[in-house]
């Protein structure tokens, strides 16, 4: 019965947080265990004891703070100095930048939301279609969860019992690997249409630009160069990079009014309750998983089909793309990890580091696929576009990220090279 | 009136979420500073972790007023209004249950009651219950830990404050923030 509750309220609307908290009651109750519920409000205030579960809400400030302090247009025409000459320079601009935003932003449907502002008009203008520019900027914003930081690998952290830093280190090499990806795409989609042509910067405005925008790239030095060489936990490193942020848009940009900055603690804290609320309901929910012992039972069904990990991968990997496409990416690794790592882990012997990956690269992928596309529809909203006009320029991209995925589920090496 | 009532609850919930998210940043802060300087201080992090446990309980209450918490709307968005209606009123009383159900689990949790009639003594209230709810020390604070496990009851009670209004009111009301 447990099951059919579960689906139920899902399905019915009901907050994510409540459904998993409801199901957990249902099936203490129908076991019987009901000495259990004494400790349900102790359990999920358990739940958040966790050290690591405090960069969610730092590093939603550092992305907040960065909005407003005028430091997107900074890093976009850092990129304009690199690669804006070439044919199609802006599509190239557009990925680059969000390359750069992926090392400050841990979100895609942030990043999409700010790029789409700043990057459509601007490619539109130029004559881009502004399905193609959506599309792109689209799939820029999938560097955010694997590129680090990421929200995403926190979480996938905290709930795997993994070091986030090592999680974040673990995303470098599939981050550059899928801007590779979709570089060639933008080529490819070039040879077929005719991009408007780039024009380089003169040498003046190019080096005014890079000095503009020195100060915005000492965050994602501090941030990865923090955790990469193991000066500061990622924490830490979110509380130093929202610092940062905060002085270079005050003092520097002068864009930040400190008067807004109670207008973004108080963004910082709905948006950051919301999903760590989500993991408080899933540590009573664990309980459900444990009982009826969920992953050894998948997981005898599992191996009676295959032994071969890639031969696992690729069926995770085909039904994480249905469960993305229904469920948010981050309530989904809240109910997927539980029970597909010990089985990836237990029985295939798979690095975790390589799971969370591939896992999490897999899941914001369903950001953009619809009917439950939620970065689609910010895109769309946020460029005036409609889905399906981007949709028509954005599957290549998805097709890219699905090529990117199987060199991963393939390759432990990518993930696990830099640990 | 009850609208009126959950709106301004909700408004100081948000408020002291707020707060305390920024009571979290500082608390980083000078942990990095104090580290730094080689003179780290070790309450520091229990404090920030709690901060962020008050911070999340009186978000998630907050949501609940806003109808903003994440939840999948795949369903009701494919069906005419009416039948949107009905999912969204069972939706409330789902939720309406819920928060029943988490005030009665902070009641056997605390079992205010047994306390009271134990004179509010915590020898004899765990004596006769076997519940150590009071004798729980936080790890580096120095303080008991049912004062920061208080919130589950705000929690409760913001979300039954919440949830009854959204039941017996209009149900479009509420989504303006």
């Amino acid at each position: 019965m447990s099951p059919i509750i579960f689906l139920a309220a899902l399905f019915l609307s009901v907050p994510v947080a409540i459904v998993l908290v409801v199901t957990a009651i249902w099936y203490i109750w129908e076991s019987g265990n009901t000495v259990l519920y004494d400790s349900v409000a102790q359990k999920m205030f358990a739940g958040l004891e966790n050290y690591g579960l405090l960069a969610i809400p730092l590093f939603m400030l550092t992305g907040e703070l960065m909005n407003e302090g005028g430091m997107t247009k900074r890093l976009i025409n850092m990129a304009r100095v690199s690669v804006g000459g070439f044919r199609g320079g802006l599509a190239y601009i557009n990925l680059l930048a969000n390359m750069f935003m992926a090392a400050i932003i841990g979100s895609a449907t942030a990043q999409i939301a700010v790029m789409s502002r700043a990057m459509v008009p601007a490619m539109e203008a130029e004559g881009y279609d502004k399905g193609f520019a959506a599309a792109t900027t689209a799939a820029g914003g999938l560097l955010a969860p694997v590129i680090p930081p990421s929200m995403m690998f926190v979480i996938y952290g905290v709930l795997a019992q993994v070091p986030i830093g090592e999680m974040f280190i673990a995303g470098i090499i599939p981050g550059i690997l899928l801007t590779v990806a979709f570089a060639l795409v933008i080529t490819i989609v070039g040879w077929s249409r005719e991009f408007p042509k780039g024009s380089w910067m003169s040498r003046q405005e190019a080096g005014r630009a890079i000095l503009q925008s020195l100060p915005a790239m000492l965050i994602p030095l501090a941030i990865i160069g923090g955790i990469l060489f193991g000066i500061a936990t990622p924490t830490e490193s979110a509380a130093i990079a929202s610092l940062i942020a905060f002085l270079v848009g005050w003092l520097f940009y002068r864009e930040l009014k400190p008067s807004h900055l109670a207008e973004m603690f108080k963004r910082t804290a709905v948006n950051a309750s919301m999903i760590i609320f989500m993991i408080s309901a899933a540590s009573v929910f664990g309980w459900v998983i444990i009982y009826e012992e969920v992953p050894q039972k998948m997981a005898g069904l599992i191996t009676s089909v295959t032994s071969n990990p890639f031969m696992f991968f690729l069926i995770v990997n085909a039904a994480l793309l249905l469960v993305g496409m229904v469920i948010d990416g981050i309530a989904a690794i809240i109910l997927i990890t539980p029970i597909l790592l010990p089985i990836a882990t237990g029985s295939y012997d798979i690095s975790p580091y390589q799971f969370g990956v591939v896992m999490c690269l897999n899941l914001a992928l369903g950001l953009l696929t619809p009917p439950v596309g939620i970065g689609l529809y910010i895109a769309s909203s946020v460029s005036n576009t409609p889905p399906g006009a981007i949709l028509k320029s954005l599957w290549p991209f998805l097709l890219a990220v699905g090529l990117v995925l199987i060199l991963l589920s393939y390759f432990a090496s990518l993930s696990t090279a830099l640990l | 009136m009850l609208f009126r009532i959950s709106a301004v609850w909700a408004r100081i919930e948000l408020w002291a979420a707020a707060a305390l998210a920024l009571l979290v940043t500082l608390l980083i802060l000078l942990n990095v500073v104090t580290r730094t300087m080689g003179n780290a201080l070790f309450w520091v992090d229990e404090l920030a972790i709690y901060a962020m446990a008050w911070m999340t309980f009186l978000g998630a209450s907050a949501a609940l007023h806003y109808r903003s918490s994440v939840s999948i709307t795949l369903l009701p968005d494919a069906l005419p209004d009416q039948y949107k209606a009905i999912i969204r009123k069972t939706v409330d009383v789902i939720v309406f249950a819920f928060a029943i159900g988490m005030l009665w689990f902070c009641w056997r949790w605390f079992l205010p009651l047994d306390l009271v009639q134990a004179g509010f003594d915590v020898a004899a209230f765990q004596g006769q219950t076997f519940n150590f709810i009071y004798a729980e020390p936080t790890t580096t604070l120095g303080v008991p830990k049912y004062l920061f496990w208080l919130v589950m009851w705000l929690f409760a009670l913001g979300a039954t404050l919440h949830s009854a209004m959204h039941l017996l009111t209009r149900s479009n009301r509420g989504l303006q923030t």
